[in-house]
């Protein structure tokens, strides 16, 4: 019975998006239409975002594309075109697909752990019959206030060798000589993408806080009436009804893993070795740290890998939203 | 009847020690919470209570939080010698200023975009929705070259624009899918009183209220860290970073002053979890609207 609910709702949603989505095409209601000085106002009201939106968004992906044509220090005067060299020299440059494989193995790991528990805890602090709520909740957020360069020196300080996590570590004997997490190659990688769960989870503990406010709390009471118990909700209500959000919600956070530069700069650099090296890090690296800097090299870099990864949104966008409807 | 009255008027302080039906349940997370709680706000704690340290202290006291002598006059070191008081300043400028920018405008384009049909419409809506999902790695190098052309460098405007100018993707993503939530008869009536354009957006901007305070709390909270822009865009007047960028250069400065440094820390990021303490009823209820389309 249960079951039946939530597909009621689902299918309801489906009807719902078919709806909203044809109906621009269609007949645009006579409210949306623009006339007289309506366009004005329209400018206007555009203005302001779509002004400062193509200056910091826009122009500068168009001229880091521009850029990736050319030889680039990134101060002196832009006029070493050399078309596409720089990729063809990217396409051979270990380092950089290195730092390819460690961005994807960083994102797809860090969404793994970080979704599924920062959904729990979602659950759990949306209880109506949980104490002390608020307190949890500013718990599990604050890591997110700690400014990340910070972030990654109190864990310099709390995982090295002779760090507080060590000595408690070896104190009740689980480990036998203390281990140097950030520093030694074959734990760098996992404890960086721990400590970027760490910080993220609030926000997505809120995401996921407000995708949960749109089950309707008369399907988890019909379900209390068919003996459904915890369980039952989650699978047959919760999770069918919230699935739409939750695409959004994957996208958004593996996008946003594939980022990752503060806390790698300030914990590894990259090290030991190149275990942790990262694509942003090596665009920083060709731009503005190894001498000769390389920005149309790191340009190019940047472009290749943005393009990969929407190429990839997008292909996995179509695969989701077929198996769902 | 008579005894759900009854119920009603228990002293509301009491509720909590009601053993009820979740009694059980709630122990059991609460023993969990109060586990898992402590070692998530351990670094955390660590910040703030290195900040009561000597130097000394923080260095040998491995997992221990509590000091031996309380140092009070880290506070007032990074306060005054440190210039934290002028990067306070700066950032609470910086993030009230791009918060409210971004408040404006992003609502106004995603009110635009979702009332009304024109051209360029869908093609606008487009591009703002596929920029944010690509990983923008660097782009700083072109907003360093237009905030110079436009000769803001080193100004606090040019520092307010920059921040304000890269995000908002996600904002205006939130205005558009609640306002299309509106019913239209609303503004058919208010078209009939007379209401021009600009009322009529008027009128409805309190109802997105939730929205405001969630676009208000993440912009604040990601201006109030922001790092790379106050950066390269004060180089060469220091005095106008903010505190992420002044804390960074405590450590070049005053390589030695650990604890000033946690003082310092302590202060920028306890005002942020404040906000979010009292507002995140407001916040989560935000997002509720947004999330739907």
């Amino acid at each position: 019975m249960s079951q039946i609910a939530a597909e009621t709702v689902a299918s309801k949603e489906l009807v719902d998006d078919s709806t909203s989505s044809k109906k621009p095409k269609k007949t645009i209601p006579l409210s949306m239409r623009v006339k007289g000085w309506d366009y004005t106002w329209i400018v206007l009201f555009l203005a302001p975002f779509l002004l400062l939106y193509v200056g910091f968004t826009i122009y500068p992906l168009v001229a880091t594309v521009w850029y990736s044509f050319h030889e680039w220090n990134g101060s002196g005067a832009l006029d070493e075109f050399i078309g596409l060299q720089n990729y063809l020299d990217i396409a051979q440059d270990r380092s950089f697909w290195l730092s390819f494989g460690n961005t994807l193995i960083f994102a797809i790991v860090n969404t793994a752990i970080k979704l599924p528990l920062s959904l729990l805890a979602a659950i759990i602090l949306t209880q109506k019959w949980m104490w002390f709520k608020r307190i949890w909740r500013t718990v599990f957020f604050a890591p997110l206030v700690i400014p990340v360069a910070l972030a990654g020196l109190v864990f310099d300080f709390l995982l090295n060798s002779r760090g507080a996590l060590n000595d408690v570590l070896t104190a009740w004997g689980i480990l036998e000589r203390p281990i140097d997490f950030l520093g030694t190659p074959d734990t760098a990688l996992i404890t960086i993408i721990l400590i970027s769960v760490w910080q993220i989870f609030g926000q997505y503990m809120i995401y996921w806080m407000a995708a949960l406010q749109n089950v309707p709390e008369s399907l988890y009471e019909a379900a209390s009436i068919d003996g459904a118990n915890e369980w039952d909700k989650l699978w047959h209500v919760t999770l069918p009804v919230i699935r739409p959000v939750a695409t959004i919600i994957l996208f958004l956070s593996f996008v946003n893993a594939l980022k990752v530069f503060g806390l790698v700069a300030a914990t590894t650099e990259g090290g030991p070795g190149q275990s942790t090296y990262v694509v942003s890090y090596f665009i920083y690296n060709q731009a503005f740290r190894d001498m000769p800097f390389r920005y149309g090299y790191a340009s190019a870099a940047a472009v290749l890998f943005g393009v990969t990864v929407l190429m990839a949104v997008t292909l996995q966008g179509y695969f989701v939203r077929r198996a769902q409807h | 009847m008579g005894n759900l009255t009854v119920k009603r008027k228990r002293n509301p302080a009491l509720r909590f020690f009601k053993p009820g039906r979740y009694f059980g349940v709630n122990m059991g997370i609460l023993i969990a919470l109060l586990i898992i709680g402590f070692f998530w706000i351990y670094p955390f704690l660590w910040v703030v209570f290195s900040s009561l340290k000597t130097q000394r202290d923080m260095f040998t006291s491995g997992a221990r939080l509590i000091p031996e002598t309380w140092e009070w006059g880290n506070y007032v070191r990074a306060w005054t010698e440190a210039n934290f008081s002028t990067y306070f300043l700066n950032t609470v400028i910086y993030a009230s200023a791009a918060t409210a920018i971004e408040v404006v405008k992003s609502s106004m384009c995603g009110y635009v975009l979702a009332r009304y049909r024109f051209f360029g419409r869908n093609l606008i809506y487009g591009v703002i929705l596929a920029t944010l999902f690509i990983p923008i790695a660097s782009i700083i190098i072109p907003q360093f070259n237009l905030i110079r052309s436009m000769g803001l460098l080193n100004t606090r405007f040019g520092v307010i624009l920059a921040l304000s100018g890269g995000a908002g993707a996600l904002y205006v993503l939130l205005f558009t899918s609640f306002f299309e939530t509106i019913p239209e008869e609303l503004f058919d009536s208010a078209k009939i009183d007379g209401a021009n354009f600009f009322q009529q957006f008027w009128l409805v901007v309190p109802l997105a209220r939730p929205i405001i305070a969630t676009v208000v709390i993440f912009q604040f909270m990601s201006t109030w860290n922001e790092f790379n822009i106050p950066l390269v865009f004060t180089l060469s007047r220091p005095e106008l970073r903010n505190l992420a960028v002044g804390m960074y250069a405590f450590q070049g400065e005053f390589s030695v002053d650990w604890t000033g440094f946690a003082a310092g820390t302590s202060m920028s990021i306890i005002p942020v979890l404040l906000v979010f303490f009292l507002f995140q009823g407001y916040f989560v209820r935000g997002l509720q609207g947004a999330v739907k389309q």
